[in-house]
């Protein structure tokens, strides 16, 4: 069954890339307000807010793609706070499955999806100029998504190394949002106005996402070839006239951004401290000193806040911090 | 030009030396590839076997059902498509650095730098995930009924 279905994906997988290459230059155009939010959100560090700047101003309420809750801006009134924490401490919740939703859900989902983010007539952020000018990729939604589930794919490996419980949830929110968010984008952004034909999509980018967690996998897992040849079907949409430095820079991202994953620990990661190292800075080892000192420092912040009685209830979290 | 049909049948010798694709996909990256520079090398071509068989009904049936959607290209996009998709203009600084490329992957050098240990390769909440994904793409067989069912109820 497992066969099957993969073989499917991989006709689907050239099929959705040229189908969508149809929507592609009717990307959105956006307000000139764009421009400003990026200038501002530069200063500030990588967070969800940047996120904000990109929603089409056309005066319709997202539901989910642009929640207000995500924005920077936005602070929860202080008697909805103490009640969330009264009612967090008086039934014991388990906040490491709480948490899922806001770290993996929204904050993890909008650190992948940035990075090939692209819009008509709008300069591209860093890491989108490395995907399209540097890898000449297609500027197309498909292409867009394929970017992100290349980032999602490198967090699903992490996840996995959590507890099952835990990093199962956490996988199971990044994928809810991904197609709760892809199916407004196809609605607001590509105007596509028939429903069945954003099924028809979802069902596409569905099967894609299964091939290419699958063949990422089994790259990983493997050797360098074998992670360039999934690279090469899923992200280069087996394009013939691959460059084969292309290649080698895809591969060289990836393993290095696993690198800095597998250095993190679990409590460090799910409370959302991951950043993607962008693609034109270099990942260096850490040397055994290094190393050492890092974990030491870690084990200590968290042990402190442990102990002590300062934080809140909802901080409060039962992974490790030492592996 | 003739360090470039140098270096094409130099990454033909080491595409043919890459181990088959564990599993069968619809397009195989060592095949396109050899095409490729055979042609820039100037050798013959190969017939490849997969390339004569002749799809049964079910595959046809499978691609109908899949273009079904709105699959009509505009010329423009296709421009813009064609115009963003390198083409192979190799010089001989670019032809040493493809070879130098595939080695290196060959080679394994990333994954070697990179090491991320059992931490990653035995994660922790599904220890055997990634070994039994091989065992089943080689066919080991060692998946039964009942521990797909464990798979499909408990995830792990």
């Amino acid at each position: 069954m497992l066969k099957s279905s993969l073989r499917r994906w991989s006709i689907n997988n050239s099929i959705a890339t040229k189908t969508n290459l149809r929507n592609g230059p009717r990307q959105l155009v956006l307000s000139h307000s764009y421009s400003q939010q990026v200038q501002n959100s530069r200063k500030k560090e990588t967070n969800i807010q940047e996120d904000h700047g990109n929603a089409p101003k056309n005066g319709k309420k997202f539901a989910l793609a642009y929640s207000k809750y995500e924005s920077k801006d936005y602070k929860l009134p202080k008697w909805k706070e103490s009640l969330g924490e009264f009612v967090i401490s008086a039934f014991k919740l388990d906040m490491d499955k709480i948490r899922a939703g806001p770290v993996a859900g929204s904050y993890y989902y909008s650190i992948c999806k940035e990075q090939g983010l692209q819009y008509e007539n709008e300069p591209l952020s860093e890491s989108a100029k490395y995907f399209y000018s540097y890898l000449k990729l297609p500027k197309t939604f498909s292409q867009w998504f394929q970017i992100t589930i290349l980032h999602e794919w490198m967090l699903f490996v992490r996840m996995r190394a959590m507890p099952f419980k835990y990093g199962r949830n956490y996988q199971q929110k990044l994928v809810d949002r991904t197609f709760g968010d892809i199916e407004l984008r196809l609605f607001e952004e590509m105007n596509v106005h028939s429903g069945r034909i954003v099924d028809q999509y979802l069902k596409d980018f569905n099967t894609q996402l299964k091939g290419a967690v699958f063949a990422y996998d089994e790259g990983f897992y493997t050797d360098d070839m074998t992670l360039a040849t999934a690279v090469w079907r899923n992200l280069f949409a087996g394009r013939k006239n691959i460059n084969f430095s292309h290649l080698e820079a895809v591969v060289r991202y990836i393993r290095s951004q696993l690198y800095v994953l597998t250095k993190m620990s679990d409590r460090e990661f799910a409370l959302g401290n991951f950043k993607f190292v962008p693609p034109n800075e270099i990942v260096n080892k850490l040397t055994p000193v290094e190393e050492k000192n890092m974990k030491q420092e870690v084990s200590m912040k968290y042990k402190k806040l442990d102990e002590s009685n300062l934080i809140l209830p909802s901080e409060r979290s039962s992974l490790s911090y030492t592996n | 030009m003739s360090t470039i049909k140098e270096g094409a049948k130099q990454i033909v010798r080491l595409l043919e030396k890459l181990p088959d694709e564990r599993f069968k996909h619809l397009i195989s990256f060592k095949e396109t590839q050899i095409d490729r520079f055979r042609r820039m090398a100037g050798l013959q071509l190969k017939e490849h076997k997969e390339a004569n068989k002749n799809a049964s009904l079910d595959d046809i049936k499978d691609i109908i059902k899949r273009t079904k959607g709105p699959l009509g290209l505009k010329k423009d996009v296709l421009q813009k498509l064609r115009a963003t998709i390198p083409q192979d203009n190799y010089t001989e600084q670019t032809i040493k650095q493809q070879i130098g490329s595939l080695e290196n992957l060959i080679a394994n050098k990333h994954m070697k730098y990179y090491e991320v240990g059992d931490k990653l390769y035995q994660p922790a909440g599904n220890p055997k995930y990634y070994q039994r994904l091989l065992d089943e793409i080689q066919g080991k067989k060692n998946e039964t009924f009942f521990t797909a069912l464990r798979t499909v109820f408990f995830g792990k």
